[in-house]
């Protein structure tokens, strides 16, 4: 057998690196957005697109680590709305503010807890189960308000943590918040046990359970990661806001499932990165960026994200089409 | 896989359950309200409930094929919306409803694609399909009002009646009655379960996989692009939203009627007697005084039941055909669904990969 041209080896860890087509689209994307519009490579649209992108890059955080396990969370939306009811009722209530927040960011990881045991402990399949909490938690709200937005919780404080009041200049509290999260999500998977466990879980579930990985475990704190995450996002929205209509985060799950598969997690679980999730969050952003400087209607981001979404799992299924090419090309030129 | 024929024989009263709590509920609010079982609530009941039912009996095919369709809902919104957009622009009553129904084959032929011949998870792509649906009705609501269609072969296709019963409800039952003969009685319906049940053994007796994946897809988008034409004319104007949430209604229907989320079980029938369920909690809460707000809470919640329930009663049965089998023969490693499924090695260039299971 003639051994074909082997690509090289440089470009076989690149196309093997899940990021690097993430990269390349925001490096394009940077580039073509500097170029057609003047006002879009300056400092004031920096400090929006991050200001704005905190939202999809939490919620991607957890939806990354969700991934891994090779699980998914359609709930965070919902959860986030919910969540953040729970804290801005509470504070209207009288409740001093910073157990209002704790208790937005509880009510988060506690609905991620409800996720994981319906999946571990009844045996539901994962997207059944935060489909349906998508569902109870969205018709929670809804019912709880009444259809009307809780307002009346905005401390001064509040204004801070939010992002809304800016003492420290462009960053923000909540840029603050997700540095922080990603840092500690990336340091989890990469150097602890659970990240590990996390990995094996999602590249293979048998062997997983055969060399003893906790997997109901490791699966219910992925989603408790993830719906602390919606908590902490909910939080954030509820202070951006100001009010916190029934609707809120809806349709979130979208975004933060494709700014997850952009930054390189794959559906089947075992890949996916903190630092992924940034870029992918990062690639959502400036294109709703670019949609806003472009002056095309706000009722395109959705038809934009769900695109992207799309074009995304595409991307993904070539490359990793690539890779399999790649490999059973090197083995064959080793066995030549 | 004589253990699985043995428990689709042993699971084949599938849908008993919700028809017997049909009943009861019916029962129920029979006595506990005056005005539930009076003929105008009834017709008022099956006529509001006929686009859950059409979109169930479209989702049974897409289970059972072992697939998933999220974006039904905003299809049915977005041909709704296009529908009304023809009509409004003096078109002819048979073109607005091929537009409709086109709208809604539009989302089946890429819905189909992608997921079959592109070999990506169906849930993730019918979840971006829904985001694009529900944003494109979204642009188009925005900058037109989409009401008010003076068109009476239009409002009759579900205002009218015939022989007494509501037209809608005549329509939805003869799109019923062809989907189940089609899925039963037909070359395709077999090749559906069978894809279901075992999609490698499919290929291997020579079912193109991936044209049956396609063609599943296509069915239930056309099906929703008939009940967006339903809505509109139910309507008579298409707000932003519309559909949303509708598969969440579509996917509780078939599952509590007992199609199986793994593929390979059900029938559009259980799905029609699911979604009559749940259309007559919702009626019947409403009448006797609960916020129908909670509808969507009892919509995931019966979602979550009728799935654990189902598993129960699979890992029951495998139990029991275990012990049986212990008894007959020596001592045999039994069939365990324990929490973790062995993970479908993702070998490329095999067919079986087309099913994307969880």
């Amino acid at each position: 057998m003639k051994p074909t041209s082997a690509p090289s080896p440089r470009f076989t860890r690149l196309m093997a690196n899940p990021s690097s087509g993430a990269i390349f689209l925001l490096v394009i994307l940077i580039v073509v957005m500097s170029v057609a519009f003047p006002n879009f490579f300056t400092a004031i649209n920096a400090s929006n697109v991050s200001n704005q992108m905190v939202f999809v890059l939490l919620l991607a955080i957890g939806m990354t680590v969700v991934l891994i396990t090779g699980g998914i969370d359609l709930s965070v939306g919902s959860v986030m709305g919910l969540s953040a009811g729970v804290g801005a009722y509470l504070i209207t209530g009288g409740a001093p503010l910073i157990l209002g927040l704790v208790a937005t960011m509880a009510a988060g990881a506690f609905l991620g807890l409800v996720n994981g045991l319906m999946i571990t402990r009844l045996g539901l399949p994962d997207f059944i189960a935060t489909l349906a909490m998508l569902g109870v938690a969205r018709g929670a709200l809804f019912l709880w308000t009444g259809g009307i937005p809780i307002i009346g919780y905005m401390l001064p404080e509040y204004y801070v943590i939010s992002g809304l009041a800016q003492p420290f200049g462009f960053i923000t509290v909540p840029i603050l918040i997700a540095i922080v999260a990603v840092v500690i999500v990336a340091v989890v998977l990469k150097y602890t046990s659970y990240g590990r466990h996390a990995y094996g879980l999602g590249s293979n579930p048998h062997a997983a359970v055969l060399s003893g990985v906790p997997v109901a475990r490791v699966k219910v704190i992925a989603y408790m990661i993830s719906g602390l995450m919606a908590g902490v996002a909910g939080m954030i929205m509820a202070g951006r806001n100001t009010t916190v209509a029934p609707t809120m985060g809806l349709g979130y799950e979208v975004a933060a499932i494709a700014a997850a598969i952009i930054g390189g997690a794959a559906l089947g679980g075992g890949r996916g990165t903190a630092f992924g999730a940034v870029i992918g969050a990062l690639v959502l952003s400036l294109t709703a960026n670019a949609i806003n400087i472009a002056g095309v209607s706000s009722s395109w981001q959705q038809i934009v994200t769900g695109g992207v979404l799309l074009l995304a799992v595409l991307f993904d299924r070539m490359s990793s089409l690539i890779r399999a090419r790649s490999v059973r090309l090197t083995m064959r030129l080793a066995h030549a | 896989m004589s253990v699985r024929e043995r428990l689709t024989q042993v699971v084949a009263i599938d849908g008993l359950p919700v028809a017997a709590g049909l009943v009861l509920a019916t029962v129920f609010f029979t006595m506990t309200s005056p005005f539930f079982l009076t003929q105008e609530n009834i017709a008022n009941l099956l006529t509001q409930s006929i686009f859950i039912i059409i979109l169930a009996a479209g989702m049974t095919f897409v289970l059972i094929v072992g697939g998933f369709d999220l974006s039904v809902g905003a299809a049915t919104g977005l041909s709704a919306a296009t529908t009304m957009l023809v009509l409004m622009n003096d078109g002819p009553l048979p073109l607005a409803v091929l537009v409709g129904v086109g709208t809604g084959m539009i989302f089946g032929i890429i819905n189909g694609f992608v997921i079959a011949v592109m070999e990506i998870n169906a849930f993730i792509v019918t979840l971006a399909t829904l985001s694009i649906g529900a944003g494109a009705l979204q642009v188009l609501t925005n900058s037109t009002q989409l009401t008010g269609v003076a068109s009476p072969a239009f409002a009759w296709l579900t205002k009218g009646s015939i022989l007494g019963i509501p037209s809608g409800v005549v329509i939805t039952l003869i799109i019923v009655a062809v989907l189940e003969w089609v899925l039963l009685f037909t070359t395709f319906g077999r090749r559906v379960f069978a894809v279901g049940t075992n999609p490698r053994a499919a290929f291997l007796a020579g079912v193109s996989v991936r044209r049956l994946t396609f063609s599943v897809y296509l069915l239930s988008g056309t099906i929703a692009g008939l009940a967006g034409v339903l809505l509109a004319s139910h309507l008579n104007s298409v707000q932003p939203g519309l559909g949303q949430g509708y598969e969440l209604s579509a996917i509780a229907a078939a599952v509590l009627g007992g199609v199986s989320l793994a593929g390979g079980r059900g029938s559009v029938w259980r799905a029609v007697i699911g979604a009559l369920f749940l259309a007559t909690m919702a009626q019947g809460l409403q009448l006797i005084g609960v916020d129908p707000l909670w509808f969507s809470i009892v919509t995931g919640a019966s979602i979550v039941i009728a799935v654990a329930f189902d598993r129960a009663v699979q890992k029951w049965v495998i139990k029991q055909l275990a012990a049986a089998t212990r008894k007959r023969d020596v001592p045999a490693e039994t069939d365990d669904l324990s929490s973790v499924s062995p993970a479908v090695p993702s070998t490329s260039g095999t067919r079986s990969s087309v099913r994307n299971t969880i």
